[in-house]
């Protein structure tokens, strides 16, 4: 009786938007104006990457996965839950899922890269997620991320920077190992029928090469498909590079702006700081900027 | 009374018959492209030019006919086939005088790219006809073409058969020999069977593979593939540090106007690669060899260099003869002797 009044949910269909911060600004590709926490100077040409398993976490406990809006024949069914996205195509920023329940969201998770489940050979035959495999000798699948740009080396050449991620390998190729990791977000989200619901997620580049690991593109700028210790390092680094919300866009908006002296005190008090949740960290970041420009002119 | 009868019919026949559009007699059969299992499932087809059976042999016919270039007598006519040798993965097998060497014709439906080697030729048609009207081509009038191709006597069947019309057009010259071009599959290398599990590669082979797929080796799958892109490229465009100064006006930046993609060019497929001499855009290596060496010791930096020549700074990937030699015997297991000599691809019979 009581079942047959309950009206049952509706559902909505929910976009998840990518965007891309290096240095406190927008990412802005080929061009020579960044900086990592090693000092290297350094461009960024392309970034291309996997999400899979996103789920989406409702006030009732349950995970609620994001399946691709578009995968409707039985071929695409078997990889809606994974999300090729690629700085130059431009319809991949928007990942666009089916309908899931209305409803008040509090938590975002998902797969950075493709797990064991999913990273086998064959699984995608058209490019570009095909442009995307891991050779089987390297132990197959597929890249979780391509990073490619330039950076100024040692002697102020500009050498290639390939931050190229996917399953690691031993020395004899005979034992492979899975690099790929979970990400969990808080969020505020609600999903309401009749309306965009669009949730931002940003990957905050600088974070790949500098916490905790300190990566100085002279000793891991590239040809690191084969060297399990640089993808453990960049495995450990990548936790904390997402964060939800939007890019900063500009001086106003980042933390850093434009003041390269400030932002070096800044790095140095942060240093000094007590470690932070990564989930909180970068909106922590912000206040604590914000407080200690207001309380320390000395800044 | 029956003569009447007989005479009314035969009238009426033909009175239908002279009111029934072209089109219904046009029913064309699909073509199967017969790819393998790992191919991409996506081509690259226009809409308004469906591959069929009929198109695909019509194609053929004007590929290896030297009537396309709507001339008489031996002085000068051409075919596609004039330059566009089978034996040699459809290249000239020597160098020419086009502005960049040849680029294969072989698994092009799956091509997204756009065609030549900065890509700036959008479809196969638009090929065609650059082709045809070439003056270091085919060097021919499309009109001339299409009244002396009209006057034939086993064309305008051929094109009722593939396009629903006995009147002949240009248009319908580029579709069929782009559908034929299409039709141009190369699977069935030992490379191919081996991926298959049909045979073995040999040790020298598989350490060639090896070397073709890993970072610490040649490195060369990020731009020509393997067993996951078995296409044997992605069709992108790359500078792969021939050289550090750019004067060519024809390189992919003639296409995108952007400053870092002046010397780059489009990675060939490596099916058939053992028979696709000259190598490079313009042709300077002669032998896979040269091309090995190039590779391994003789790669130039610039500025605009692909990030993915990541041994550049060491002037390339650094092979010893034997890695070198174990690369050519991988590279080798891409000729695919059966497209080679495929007679589906060849002149066929008048």
């Amino acid at each position: 009786m009581l079942a047959a009044c309950t009206k049952p949910k509706e559902n909505a269909e929910i976009e998840l938007n990518i965007g891309y911060e290096l240095n406190g600004q927008l990412l802005a590709t080929d061009t020579l104006c960044y900086v990592n926490e090693a000092g290297n100077r350094f461009l960024i040409t392309e970034i291309q990457w996997f999400l899979s398993d996103i789920e989406l976490l409702d006030q009732d406990g349950e995970w609620h996965k994001l399946r691709q809006r578009d995968a409707t024949d039985s071929i695409a069914l078997l990889t809606e839950h994974i999300f090729y996205i690629d700085t130059d195509l431009l319809e991949s920023q928007t990942l666009r899922g089916k309908a899931i329940p209305v409803g008040h969201y509090t938590a975002l998770r998902f797969t950075f890269g493709l797990d064991e489940n999913d990273n086998r050979s064959g699984l995608f035959n058209d490019p570009p997620e095909s442009e995307m495999f891991w050779p089987d000798v390297l132990g197959g699948g597929y890249h979780y991320m391509k990073l490619n740009g330039r950076f100024a080396d040692g002697e102020g050449r500009l050498a290639p920077l390939a931050i190229h991620l996917g399953i690691g390998q031993n020395e004899d190729l005979t034992e492979f190992y899975q690099n790929y990791f979970i990400v969990e977000l808080p969020i505020d989200f609600t999903v309401a029928e009749n309306a965009e619901n669009q949730l931002d997620l940003t990957m905050v580049i600088d974070n790949w090469f500098r916490n905790p690991h300190i990566i100085d593109f002279n000793e891991i700028g590239s040809h690191i498909m084969q060297n399990q210790s640089a993808q453990r390092l960049l495995n450990g680094n990548g936790k904390d590079v997402f964060r939800i919300g939007k890019p900063a866009e500009n001086e106003n908006d980042t933390i850093m702006g434009k003041d390269n002296s400030l932002a070096e005190k800044f790095r140095k008090a942060m240093q000094k700081a007590a470690p932070m949740p990564h989930f909180w960290r970068w909106d922590n970041v912000k206040e604590r900027f914000q407080d200690l420009k207001n309380s320390n002119s000395s800044i | 009374m029956r003569l009447g009868a007989i005479i009314t019919i035969g009238v009426l026949f033909l009175a239908l018959a002279s009111c029934k559009p072209e089109q219904d007699h046009y029913t064309p059969t699909p073509y199967d492209l017969g790819q393998p299992s790992y191919f991409p499932t996506k081509t690259n087809i226009p809409e308004d030019n469906p591959m069929t059976e009929e198109g695909v042999a019509l194609g053929q016919k004007l590929f290896h006919d030297p009537r396309l270039s709507g001339r008489d007598g031996t002085d000068g006519i051409r075919s596609c086939s004039s330059c566009h040798h089978q034996e040699n993965n459809f290249e000239y097998g020597a160098p020419t005088n086009t502005h960049h060497a040849m680029l294969p014709l072989i698994n092009l439906a799956w091509n997204r790219t756009g065609l030549g080697w900065n890509g700036g030729v959008a479809t196969l048609e638009d090929m065609v006809l650059a082709a045809v009207t070439s003056p270091v081509e085919i060097n021919a009038d499309t009109n001339k073409v299409v009244k002396y191709l009209q006057k034939t006597t086993d064309y305008p069947e051929l094109f009722e058969k593939a396009f629903g019309s006995r009147e002949i057009t240009f248009v319908n010259v580029e579709r069929a020999i782009a559908q034929f071009v299409r039709s141009l599959v190369s699977s069935n290398s030992k490379f191919d069977r081996y991926l298959r599990g049909e045979e073995e590669l040999t040790e020298d082979e598989l350490k060639g593979y090896e070397l073709f797929c890993t970072e610490d080796g040649a490195d060369c799958f990020h731009c020509h593939g393997g067993g996951g892109l078995a296409l044997m490229t992605t069709n992108l465009f790359y500078n792969n540090g021939l050289d550090d100064e750019f004067n060519d006006p024809e390189d992919r930046a003639a296409v995108t106007g952007s400053h870092w993609d002046r010397g780059a060019y489009k990675a060939p497929t490596l099916r058939n690669i053992a028979v696709s001499s000259p190598y490079m855009h313009d042709g300077r290596f002669t032998t896979l060899d040269e091309v090995i060496d190039f590779y391994s010791e003789g790669v130039k930096d610039s500025e605009n260099i692909n990030p993915l020549m990541h041994h550049v700074m060491d002037g390339g990937v650094q092979l010893t003869d034997l890695e070198k030699a174990q690369l050519k015997a991988f590279l080798n297991t891409l000729t695919d002797e059966h497209f080679l000599n495929n007679p589906d691809y060849s002149k066929p019979n008048q």
